[in-house]
């Protein structure tokens, strides 16, 4: 199941943004590195959200577990309408992505937290939680370059959690790691999306 | 009146305690009837009079006495009421009641009278303490708080001890209520004493429901037992109810969140909602809904399982959300199992323990253990959020000075509960050092070493005993025990002794204290080798004379190591007399022997072993033997490896005996090893690995006077006796026709392996052809056998033999190690010549009578038979014989009396002597068989047929290598003499083809390719030879190279060889003339490859 365990932390060493955006450079390179991850980061999303549900008890763990109603009001939502997502323009859709896995990396570094309390006992899960983690700043750093290639500005750093989930039940934290994970998948989908379309337009 | 009153209440006092279950409306009620009942009575009597003074009091200090007015007195009427007590106080007033100070005990007469509108009829009451009623106030709710999470409710009220005498009993009765329907749901009295102070009381209540999903009501009241008071003492008014309701402030709306509970409780949740509540599940399963106010809902879990660890899930769907809740479900922790505190160093303190039965519980709500020794009141918590299975836990605790008793009090809590156990223990007998290290070994001398170790640890107050192994190569490992003073995270250092010089010891220790606890682990091994001493004995000498007699070889056996005490340098050899003392040179270790050319005069040899601390005692051996004229060889044979030999005790033996033993077939001077053995044993046993059985050994026993030698015993031995390797060589001395004479010859030692017992011999009527004597042993009848006892005797002659007759002839020797191998031989007993005379002359001496009766009876009658067979006068006329019909004696065969049938003369043989033979060859097969190499080379010229083949001894050698394979190679003599002659052929040109003619015994073109250059080199020559046409089959060479008498062939072609046979040398001879010339190489025949190129045009 994780027999690319390390792999993808050379990855990200590898694709951290450039420190000196002095020289303008292609942005096709940044962007095919970024689709790369996307893609990879892609083939185990779903796993993460199984073994998620999985430690979580029933009915998290039945089979078949979804709950598209439970949302997160400081992750914003993946869904979005195909036209307003085909009316926007690369600055904002890279903004979007972005905000959603800056957004995402505090919320999974909280799901880990949580389920070290939750699940002292299951190394795996957070593991995967943790990779996934490191994967998602991976794609911020790559998104971060390819606005830095474009020209584009790069949004703030925000706390996005602020200081509202301390105080959440149990059932709470585990509803909000099932949210993160689910969207977590969703939102590397449409990176990967998004990606796909910046690649048809600006071809290496 | 008053009856009536107490009537009532004194059955209701009776179930005072019942009451406290009873409905508060149902007493309502009862107190409407009982007045109605009373109103009713009065309203029976005549108006005017008063009625009903009924007085009571809250707080002891004021009574508070009513009564009803008369029927028609309206309100503001005037009255008096007198009451007597001490001051005979009268009041004037328009009310029913009064207040009045609490009267002295006793009966008081109070009067009421009416002043206006009636006539004046004072009525009369006796007032008495006891027809009082102490009724308190209703208690004041301080604080009616709740605890949500846990669903707990905390009251707080103020009892007014002040108001009150002090020790009075105060009974407390606290009511629940609950929303909508306000049904009780908890009804609980307690009862506290009062203090006479004002003191706030608490009262905690755990609902079942969440309270979160009901508002839940509280009402309290009270009744006070003051002994003091003689009068009737009720229950209090119910205070005012207070209220607790949950004001939503988050999205949660199931309840209980995150509570965690025993395994196998019951437990209910609930879940607020505005809208309808679809379903209620726990887990997987789905529970039925217990429907609350509004839309809420709860559901009751009876028995509840443990908890997987993130918690058991409780969750409700609602139409359009999902609200949830987890419970942990798991156990108190178990009591600490197997606590135990020791140490390692007297500084610190490990206290460990087995958790015991799992809780269920993780994280936050592992549990936790507190380690609290209560003399020193310091306490360390262990806390871990995840629970470790199948490990001991443990925690440290820092040890104080001084301190060596420790009582140790672990607890283990998590949110179910707590257990506990302790220990007490005086830690200086826990002591489990840790393992030592740094060992090091120094030397004192060759026996004695110090070793020092370091053990960190605090043992000044302690004794230390450590065990130190000493291992020795080859020896058991041996362990010492030794006592220390205990110092502070210092070194240590022991004196070990009784130890071998030069010899490699291994060390190792380890520690534990005084009072044993526990052993500390080995620590790491140290090897050392002690210093060298000098060689404790004398090397073990021999001497032997060199072959010519003129040097002493001296021989010793290096020292043991036990006994050498160090690395041997050098050996010093010395001889002296009683004149001189010569000292040789110092002889290097590794050899150990050294000569010295000697006279014949006694001198005696010392040899001193020397390494580098010392030289060893002489050994000391004279160089002469004291002669020993009774001296017999013995035999003996050992077992296995071994050999035991066994003498007499010899009382002038006073030094020690000496065996030395050698192989008997090296030549002298012959020493294998020598052994010595004490001068009072008179056996012992010689073994050697380079003893090996089936060779005869030599040993000598020598008996040891005044540091002289003298030879006692010479014993030849085997170790193990094994059968000849070979049979006995034997021949035939001579044959009659009756009788055989064999000879034979001795074994050699070598390859008798054993003592000879004997020798075996066979013999039977049997042709060379016929099978082997398969069952020597088994005893057929036509074998005969006969054993040679006699090892001296080497001839035998078998007599009563039939003449001309094929004897199978066997002889085998043998050993105790069993049978050798068998030699058989094939002998033809000669003819029985007398006979043959006899049966000659007979018929000739008959034949010659026969002629000499015959001739005197012609004589005698001669006249007679020359009348009947010779008249004198013919008459042809008469002749028979000559009336023959002309014609039919010209015609006829049949009266051909006499026809001379021509002869055809046999074995008529012709040939030509030439000086060179024409080389013609033919495709004819060539046998071997058919060849006779005799002629060929011999005597070409003289052709002999051999027709006759006189009697032949066939000889078959036993050969034991052919034995084991089955079958036996037969060489075949002829005894007539010189009918070969060895071959005197080139080696090259024999080596070249005889194989091809062994393996060819059949069929094989006569005609043959030249396969070499040869051919070519005599090609001008076979050109004339090719034309020649006929060629004669005898080809010389060509019998020379497949004779079978080619030093090659001879063993191979044995088998296939006949002398005697017919050579048919003249038929089927091929006119067409050969292709090939006569080659030495082409001849050999048979069938090879070469073959396959014959008919090459170019060839």
């Amino acid at each position: 199941m994780y027999p690319l365990k390390d792999s993808p932390l050379c990855l990200l060493s590898l694709l951290l943004p450039p420190l000196s955006p002095a020289a303008p450079i292609s942005p096709s390179e940044p962007i095919s590195q970024a689709y790369s991850l996307a893609l990879y980061m892609q083939k185990n999303t779903s796993t993460l959200l199984q073994t998620y549900l999985q430690y979580q008890g029933s009915p998290f763990s039945d089979p078949g577990f979804s709950a598209p109603e439970l949302q997160l009001s400081s992750l914003p939502p993946a869904a979005v309408s195909f036209k307003i997502w085909h009316a926007m323009d690369d600055a904002e859709r890279l903004n979007r992505v972005q905000e959603a896995f800056l957004a995402l990396t505090q919320h999974l570094q909280l799901v880990g937290d949580d389920q070290s309390d939750l699940n002292p006992g299951s190394p795996i899960l957070l593991t995967q939680l943790g990779a996934a983690r490191l994967r998602a700043q991976g794609l911020m750093g790559n998104m971060a370059a390819i606005m830095t290639a474009l020209g584009l500005p790069i949004p703030p750093e925000e706390d996005t959690l602020g200081l509202v989930p301390f105080g959440a039940s149990t059932f709470e934290r585990k509803c909000r790691g099932y949210i993160v994970t689910r969207e977590y998948g969703h939102w590397t989908d449409r990176a990967v999306r998004d990606l796909a379309l910046l690649k048809a337009k600006y071809p290496a | 009146m008053m009856d009536v009153c107490l009537w009532w209440r004194q059955p209701s006092r009776m179930v005072d305690n019942r009451r406290t279950k009873m409905s508060p409306n149902f007493r309502w009620l009862l107190s409407v009837l009982t007045l109605l009942h009373l109103i009713m009575q009065i309203n029976s009597q005549k108006r005017g009079v008063l009625r009903d003074l009924k007085c009571t009091t809250n707080n002891l200090q004021v009574w508070d006495c009513a009564w009803k007015a008369p029927l028609g007195a309206s309100h503001g009427t005037v009255n008096e009421v007198c009451i007597e007590d001490r001051f005979h106080s009268c009041h004037r007033l328009e009310k029913t009641n009064i207040k009045i100070p609490a009267l002295s005990p006793g009966d008081h007469e109070v009067t009421i009278n009416y002043l206006h509108g009636f006539e004046s009829s004072p009525s009369k009451f006796i007032l008495n303490e006891k027809n009082v009623s102490l009724i308190p106030d209703p208690p004041e709710i301080l604080n009616l708080s709740a605890d949500f999470p846990t669903s707990t409710l905390h009251l707080k009220w103020n009892d007014k001890g002040s108001a009150f005498p002090p020790h009075s009993d105060a009974v407390w009765e606290i009511k629940v209520l609950r929303k909508p329907s306000m049904e009780l749901v908890k009804l609980m009295s307690f009862n506290t004493t009062l203090s006479g102070k004002d003191i706030v009381h608490h009262w905690n209540w755990t609902s079942d429901l969440p309270l979160e999903c009901a508002t839940h009501y509280v009402g309290i009241r009270r009744y006070i037992d003051c002994h003091h008071f003689s009068g009737r003492k009720e229950w209090s008014d119910w205070s005012l109810l207070k209220n607790i309701s949950w004001t939503p402030n988050s999205e949660t709306k199931a309840f209980p969140q995150d509570k965690v509970i025993l395994v196998g409780s019951n437990i209910t949740f609930c879940c607020v909602s505005q809208t309808k509540v679809l379903s209620g599940q726990i887990g997987k399963t789905f529970c039925p809904l217990i429907h609350l106010h509004g839309e809420s809902v709860a559901i009751h879990i009876q028995n509840i399982s443990v908890s997987e660890n993130s918690g058991t899930n409780v969750v409700f769907t609602t139409e359009d959300n999902v609200y949830g809740t987890v419970v942990f479900a798991g156990y108190p922790p178990d009591v600490p199992q197997k606590l135990n505190c020791e140490t390692h160093d007297l500084k610190e303190i490990i206290c460990s323990w087995n958790p015991g039965k799992p809780t269920g519980l993780v994280g936050p709500r592992n549990t936790n253990y507190t380690l609290f020794e209560s003399f020193s009141g310091k306490y360390v918590i262990f806390e871990r959020f995840e629970t470790l299975t199948n490990e001991s836990y443990q925690l440290l605790f820092q040890m104080l000075p001084n301190q060596e008793i420790h009582n140790f009090t672990l607890t283990g809590r998590n949110p179910l509960g707590q257990a506990e156990s302790t220990i007490l223990v005086n830690i200086t007998e826990r002591v489990s050092p840790r393992t030592p290290t740094s060992l090091k070994v120094k030397d004192i001398n060759s026996t004695v070493v110090t070793l020092s170790w370091h053990l960190p640890g605090n043992f000044a107050k302690i004794n230390l005993l450590c065990q130190i192994e000493i291992y020795k190569d080859n020896s058991k490992q041996e362990l010492r025990n030794v006592a220390i003073k205990g110092v502070e995270d210092s070194s240590y250092i022991v004196a070990v002794d009784k130890l071998n010089p030069y010899t490699i010891y291994t060390f190792r220790i380890r520690c534990s204290t005084e009072t044993f606890w526990k052993w500390s682990k080995w620590s790491n091994e140290k090897q050392h080798l002690t210093v060298e001493a000098i060689p404790s004995k004398a090397p073990d000498t021999w001497r032997e004379w060199s072959s010519d007699g003129k040097n002493l070889i001296i021989f010793w056996k290096p020292l043991p190591i036990s006994e050498a005490n160090g690395k041997i340098l050098s050996y010093n050899v010395s001889c002296s007399s009683h004149e001189e003392t010569q000292s040789l040179s110092e002889i290097l270790d590794p050899q150990h022997k050294a000569e010295i050319q000697l006279d014949k005069n006694d001198y005696i040899i010392s040899v001193v072993a020397k390494n580098s601390v010392g030289s060893s005692p002489p050994s000391k051996i004279a160089s002469m033997e004291i002669p020993n004229d009774d001296l017999k060889v013995e035999q003996a044979v050992g077992t296995g490896k071994r050999i035991l030999l066994t003498w007499h005790h010899d009382p002038n033996m006073t030094c020690d005996y000496v065996i030395k033993w050698c192989n008997s077939s090296r030549s002298e001077p012959c020493l294998m090893d020598w052994k010595k053995v004490p001068s009072n044993s008179t056996e012992t046993v010689i073994e050697s690995d380079q003893f090996q059985p089936g060779v005869r050994y030599n040993f000598f026993l020598y008996g040891c006077r005044n540091q002289g030698y003298q030879l006692l015993r010479s014993i030849i031995g085997y170790i193990e006796e094994l059968a000849p390797i070979v049979a006995p060589n034997f021949t035939v001395e001579d044959t009659s026709a009756d009788s055989i004479l064999v000879k034979w010859e001795d074994i050699p030692v070598e390859e008798l392996r054993g003592f000879l017992r004997g020798y075996l011999f066979y013999f039977q009527k049997g042709e060379r052809d016929m099978p082997k004597m398969r069952s020597l042993e088994s005893g057929h009848s036509d074998i005969k056998i006969k054993n040679i006892t006699d090892i001296s005797q080497k001839t035998l002659r078998i007599a009563d033999l039939q003449g001309k007759t094929s004897y199978h002839l066997v002889l085998r020797a043998y050993t105790d190690g069993g049978l050798g191998p068998e030699k058989s031989m094939f002998v033809v007993t000669k003819e029985n010549s007398v006979g043959l005379i006899i049966a000659i002359l007979i018929p000739v001496a008959v034949a010659v009578m026969v002629g000499v009766v015959t001739s005197v009876l012609c004589y005698r009658k001669r006249e007679w038979i020359k009348e009947t067979f010779y008249p004198d006068i013919p008459n042809p006329e008469n002749c028979k014989a000559l009336q023959f019909q002309k014609s039919i004696c010209e015609g006829s065969n049949a009266l051909k009396t006499l026809e001379m049938n021509p002869c055809t003369p046999n074995n008529v043989e012709v040939l030509e002597s030439r000086s060179i033979v024409p080389k013609i060859e033919d495709t004819e097969i060539i046998s071997p068989v058919a060849e006779c190499p005799e002629e060929s080379e011999a005597d070409p010229e003289n052709h002999v047929v051999v027709s006759y083949c006189p009697p032949i001894i066939e000889e078959e050698l036993a050969n034991p290598a052919a034995d084991e394979a089955g079958g036996t190679s037969q060489v075949v003599y002829i005894d007539i003499q010189s009918m070969y002659q060895p071959q005197a052929k080139p080696e090259e040109e024999a080596d070249i083809e005889p194989v091809v003619v062994a393996a060819v015994a059949g069929y094989k073109p006569q005609m043959r390719l030249p396969i070499n250059s040869a051919v070519e080199e005599t090609a001008a020559e076979d050109d004339t030879d090719k034309t020649a046409g006929y060629r004669p089959q005898v080809n010389v060479n060509t019998w020379n190279l497949v004779s079978p008498d080619s030093p090659r062939s001879t063993d191979s072609n044995s088998e296939v060889v006949s002398f005697g046979s017919p050579c048919s040398i003249n038929s089927r001879q091929f006119l067409i003339p050969p292709k090939d010339e006569d080659s030495p190489k082409s001849s050999g025949g048979g069938w090879s490859f070469t073959n396959f190129f014959q008919n090459k045009p170019n060839d």
